[in-house]
């Protein structure tokens, strides 16, 4: 069950904007399709990531994958723990497996709710 | 399709980056390594390879996976939308390695998809791609045949590279190795023969037509460019 209150990308990162910070990860969806998580590169504090460009990497099963920033903005945390405890993923995708919080300038234009996020997963999942 | 001489092995990842990026048409593309070279894995520490011989010739992929050393083997690289894969990453791999099984079976070389073992969920044990077989890796008798690892972008539309690695003949680095030589003489027929059911079960088995072709000039360009700025850049091959 995914929280309510979050926005997603058609690359399947899904972000939480409290106030002017947006909380970053990837969903449910995606790690089903990524699984056998091996290695995770995540920006460093300070940094700046630009909405609709990569701003880490993932790779699994021999695969690596970018992975793209809702927001733009100045990096304000990032889960260092999770590279280590990458487990996490499926099991708290929207929890404890958040990836990078962000002090948000400019929000990216194609953010989608639940449910058309929803239909997207359906459609990308029927090529 | 492009068919390239072997050739040096940051100008390799250069065109099949700028392939990633840019080609329209899904592309199949065979090559080779002049002079052989390692390449690492995307997420590999250039510390963990100290011990090569000095002048070594080293790249750091885009795609994952552990380190190969490239010797007379036949390359090939795929770029395309991701949709004509499976969207499982895993069944990706199991799709192209029982193509490439058919296409060894048509020179006389016996091998099959490993269908035990673990699966590549742990970080790897071993430093080079093909010391440790993991589940649906292509394996013979001897050892790990084919090496493999993709790298896939999800921009406007979501796209893959895969690389092959097919050994033909075993590299000094890597003699655990399996190769298409301890099975077959290593000819130029067979060679040839090789590459064209490699080329004929691949297109096959993703519904496309084999045509040879051309890079265009957005995609030299992009070559180039990431050639200086990435792959002959010092400082990509040691950012781990």
């Amino acid at each position: 069950m995914r929280p309510d209150d979050l926005k997603f990308q058609k690359s399947h990162e899904w972000c939480k904007i409290d106030g002017d910070v947006a909380t970053i990860g990837i969903s449910d969806y995606a790690v089903s399709h990524l699984s056998d998580l091996v290695f995770l590169d995540l920006p460093a504090v300070g940094s700046t990531v630009t909405a609709g460009e990569s701003f880490g990497e993932i790779e699994s099963v021999k695969a690596v994958s970018s992975l793209y920033a809702p927001v733009t903005g100045e990096v304000l945390e990032s889960n260092e723990e999770l590279g280590d405890s990458l487990e996490w993923l499926p099991e708290e995708p929207f929890g404890k497996a958040w990836m990078i919080k962000v002090k948000v300038t400019a929000v990216g234009s194609e953010l989608m709710d639940d449910t058309a996020y929803d239909a997207h997963c359906k459609a990308e999942g029927s090529d | 399709m492009l068919v390239d001489e072997p050739a040096e092995a940051a100008w390799n990842m250069a065109v099949d980056g700028a392939l990633l990026e840019l080609a329209e048409e899904p592309t199949l593309r065979i090559y080779g390594w002049q002079p052989h070279a390692v390449s690492l894995g995307y997420f590999q520490a250039i510390a963990d390879f100290a011990d090569l011989p000095e002048g070594t010739s080293i790249v750091r992929r885009t795609t994952g996976g552990g380190a190969i050393h490239h010797g007379d083997e036949l390359t090939f690289s795929l770029a395309l939308p991701a949709s004509l894969l499976p969207g499982d990453i895993a069944a990706s791999y199991v799709l192209l390695h029982d193509a490439i099984v058919r296409a060894l079976a048509t020179i006389g070389v016996t091998s099959h998809r490993a269908t035990s073992g673990k699966v590549a969920a742990a970080r790897p044990s071993s430093r080079w791609c093909f010391e440790k077989p993991v589940r649906d890796d292509l394996i013979t008798d001897t050892g790990k045949l084919l090496g493999s690892a993709q790298r896939r972008t999800n921009t406007s539309q979501p796209r893959v590279l895969h690389h092959g690695s097919l050994v033909l003949n075993r590299p000094q680095h890597t003699p655990f190795v399996a190769a298409v030589c301890d099975q077959v003489p290593i000819t130029e027929f067979l060679r040839n023969e090789l590459r064209t059911e490699l080329i004929a079960e691949i297109t096959k088995v993703l519904g496309l037509a084999a045509q040879l072709g051309e890079r265009t000039a957005a995609e030299v360009a992009m070559t180039a460019r990431l050639c200086d700025e990435q792959f002959r850049n010092p400082a990509h091959l040691h950012r781990r």
